[in-house]
């Protein structure tokens, strides 16, 4: 195999990668999972105080909203290809300015509420990656909604 | 750009449904191209050209702002 086509072997690869999406039945898998980790989260707030049931929740999460948001649609098209990429896009700014802005509403929220609060302690890696695939899924939807 | 899908799709007889079915895509993305709100890839334009037996720019036309001055 000489170098040509082991870099059209890659490219071929990568693009069946890009193009790759789970079938429409992980949206709904992805929600179940959402729902379980949110209950869970509440009964370890609530009853059982194992930290465990908050630490998977947190997992079940992220997890759920990936599935959802790797999922493909009833139809997929061109169209909705373009409006998921314009929603990641723009979610990833969205929570690149909210990041940066964070010590900005934790010192306005210190004032209001009275209390010294860490400014800079910023959000937390997990928040940030539930914050850009929820921005991504409502602001898809939202475009969905629009072009409709 | 602007196009005349809607009358191309008139003079067939069919639905924005029977035109997606037609051509693989939903019925929303055919209104969006009806609409101007989305610019079709050179893949769908070339089916619809198929379609309609028309070249492509029979039924795709660039807008003033749209052209380049050379």
């Amino acid at each position: 195999m000489n170098l040509k086509s082991i870099a059209e072997c890659e490219r071929r690869n990568l693009e069946k990668m890009k193009r790759y999406r789970l079938p429409f039945g992980y949206k709904k898998i992805g929600i179940l999972v959402i729902m379980i980790s949110i209950i869970g989260i509440i009964i370890n707030k609530t009853s059982i105080d194992d930290n465990l049931f908050a630490q998977v929740g947190k997992y079940g999460i992220l997890l759920g909203l990936v599935l959802i948001s790797l999922s493909k649609e009833k139809i997929e098209d061109e169209l909705v290809i373009s409006l998921k990429m314009q929603a990641y896009t723009f979610a990833f700014v969205i929570s690149v300015i909210l990041t940066l802005t964070n010590p900005l509403f934790t010192y306005i929220a210190s004032i209001i509420a009275n209390k010294p609060m860490d400014i800079f302690k910023g959000m937390g890696d997990w928040q940030i990656l539930w914050l850009l695939l929820s921005i991504q899924l409502f602001y898809f939807e939202f475009l969905k909604r629009m072009s409709r | 750009m602007k196009n005349s899908i809607k009358i191309e799709r008139a003079i067939l007889g069919i639905t924005q449904e029977d035109l997606a079915l037609k051509i693989g895509v939903s019925r929303q993305t055919i209104s969006s191209i009806e609409k101007n709100r989305y610019i079709p890839s050179t893949l769908l334009a070339l089916r619809l050209s198929q379609l309609f037996t028309k070249p492509v720019n029979a039924f795709f036309e660039l807008e003033q702002e749209d052209e380049v001055l050379i």
